[in-house]
């Protein structure tokens, strides 16, 4: 059942269209990974659904209600934005004990996110003395004081260390194991592949693919094949006439959508001597890349 | 609201900035006011009276305000804040309302305090002081002027989100621009926001020879004043995008 929903948003600043009809849903008990480079315009999307920025059309909801609709909307939804910011001079413990006043949740609550987060002992520690690993627990905390069902988390593993990332992954799974629609966005494929159920990948504030990993990501586009020749161009030339695509690499072609078979007919019809020839599964980055038009 | 008060109050408590700030506030206006009884003889009621108008709370919790609502946006916690509580209206008032408070908790701390130190020491020196009545008009004065101006202060952190220079324009306004003001066209100084209507609502008797206005009057202007800023505030909030 879709717990989040946006629907043909669009967030325009200024002459700058950020968001361009974008629609997808988020299930629960699923980890979705929203993807996109840098820019792409996934933190104006977030900001949309939590209220933060006025959708210039569209709507990004929550059950149907706008998140500034719900009752006690931190009972329902944990937000933990790219930018967490503390008042420096307050501790984590005073911090979190103000959103608990805010959000009408029971003081006790405080030292069990503060436990869950693993930082009970700087509890009472001035913020500004906190390392980056140690605010992004803090704000992972301040997102579970309400025990919400839904989890918006915008690049969570910025600033983590490995131990950090790995946690971060553990969370989101047992997370969305106890039934929460869990949304993570990242413009790092690799952080969060390994704990993602979905993936919604955009780029230039457009939809680019959504579904599964592997349907998404998952080499749908056949094989890849990797060929080195005497001739590169009239090889490239001949395989782009009949279809496939070609990337020049620095050691030859990067052929996808051909097995090592085909690329090596066809450059013996063109009479091109093949110097080295060998499949590539396409990995997911590359993937991403080439869903995202991300060029690098 | 009561759950977003609490919290505001949360808030204004759990920072040393505060805490400083009111100290100061105290320390500042007993040293005034122990000075000035020390060393002034025949003090009359008059004088008594305007030396416990003149605490420092008032000042002090304008500031607080701008620093309360502009550090919103310095420490980029308006996020947060507005994730908790999304209702952008709520929230500003709730604040506004919170500074008040706060401003008439630390007028009651000082101007008691000035009080009770300053007729201690009128009173063992065989001097002049002045009846519970007398004391009692003073207090309320000064809770008013403080009360306002923390509501004020919020209003102007919301609308000037550098919280350097919201601090730096008010002082500037207060100190320079208001009393030039009020010394170049006076009809028109003593209608101001942080100086002649707060005169007005402490019964200061004159400026350069200007009454101010009459405190009930001062006392409207003031609230206009808050009203105004907060309208103005509160707009901005509203339609802001919290990128």
């Amino acid at each position: 059942m879709a717990v989040v929903e946006i629907k043909d948003l669009h967030k325009r600043f200024g002459s700058v269209n950020a968001v361009k009809g974008l629609s997808f849903e988020v299930e629960a008990g699923r980890v979705t990974g929203f993807l996109g480079p840098n820019g792409a315009g996934k933190s104006t999307t977030l900001r949309a659904l939590l209220g933060l920025v006025r959708p210039s059309a569209g709507t990004a909801t929550f059950g149907g209600r706008r998140y500034e609709e719900l009752d006690r909307p931190s009972a329902h939804v944990g937000a933990v934005l790219e930018d967490a910011a503390f008042h420096p001079g307050r501790t984590a413990r005073n911090h979190l004990r103000v959103l608990a006043a805010t959000g009408e949740h029971p003081a006790g609550r405080v030292d069990e996110v503060l436990s869950i987060v693993g930082i009970a002992d700087a509890a009472d520690r001035r913020v500004k003395g906190y390392s980056m690993g140690m605010r992004q627990r803090l704000a992972i905390a301040a997102a579970l004081l309400g025990d919400p069902q839904v989890l918006i988390l915008d690049e969570p593993t910025n600033g983590l260390d490995p131990p950090g990332i790995s946690w971060m992954r553990d969370l989101l799974r047992h997370q969305a194991a106890s039934g929460r629609a869990v949304l993570v966005s990242s413009h790092l494929l690799a952080e969060v592949a390994q704990s993602v159920d979905d993936v919604v990948v955009i780029s230039n504030g457009e939809l680019r693919g959504r579904g599964t990993l592997d349907q998404v990501l998952g080499g749908d586009d056949g094989p890849a094949t990797e060929v080195k020749v005497q001739d590169p161009e009239r090889l490239a030339s001949a395989l782009e006439g009949r279809g496939h695509h070609v990337e020049r690499t620095a050691d030859g072609l990067l052929v996808l959508g051909a097995t090592p078979e085909q690329v090596g007919g066809i450059a013996a019809e063109e009479q091109v001597v093949v110097l080295g020839l060998a499949p590539r599964a396409r990995s997911l980055e590359a993937a991403f890349f080439a869903l995202t038009g991300d060029g690098r | 609201m009561s759950a977003l008060l609490r919290a505001e109050l949360l808030k204004l408590r759990t920072t040393r900035t505060f805490v400083t700030l009111v100290a100061a506030a105290l320390v500042l206006s007993l040293l005034v006011v122990v000075l000035t009884t020390l060393l002034t003889d025949d003090l009359s009621e008059d004088d008594l009276r305007s030396l416990f108008t003149a605490d420092f709370s008032s000042l002090f919790i304008l500031l607080l305000g701008v620093m309360g609502m502009a550090g919103e946006w310095r420490h980029r916690t308006i996020t947060s804040t507005v994730l908790a509580a999304p209702n952008r209206l709520a929230l500003l008032a709730t604040k506004t309302l919170s500074y008040a408070v706060a401003g008439a908790v630390l007028s009651l701390v000082v101007t008691v305090a000035i009080m009770a130190v300053g007729t201690l020491i009128q009173s063992a020196g065989g001097e002049t002081t002045i009846g519970i009545a007398d004391l009692a008009d003073v207090l309320w004065r000064n809770l008013a002027v403080a009360a306002l101006l923390g509501a004020f202060g919020v209003c102007i952190g919301g609308l000037v989100r550098n919280q350097v220079a919201a601090m730096i324009g008010l002082l500037v306004f207060a100190f320079a621009l208001e009393p030039a003001i009020m010394g170049v066209a006076p009809d028109v100084g003593r209608f101001g926001p942080t100086s002649g209507a707060p005169n007005g609502v402490l019964a200061v008797e004159s400026f350069g020879g200007e009454d101010f206005l009459a405190p009930g009057i001062a006392l409207l202007v003031m609230a206009a004043w808050v009203g105004v800023a907060f309208a103005a505030a509160a707009a901005l909030l509203q339609r802001r995008d919290l990128v």
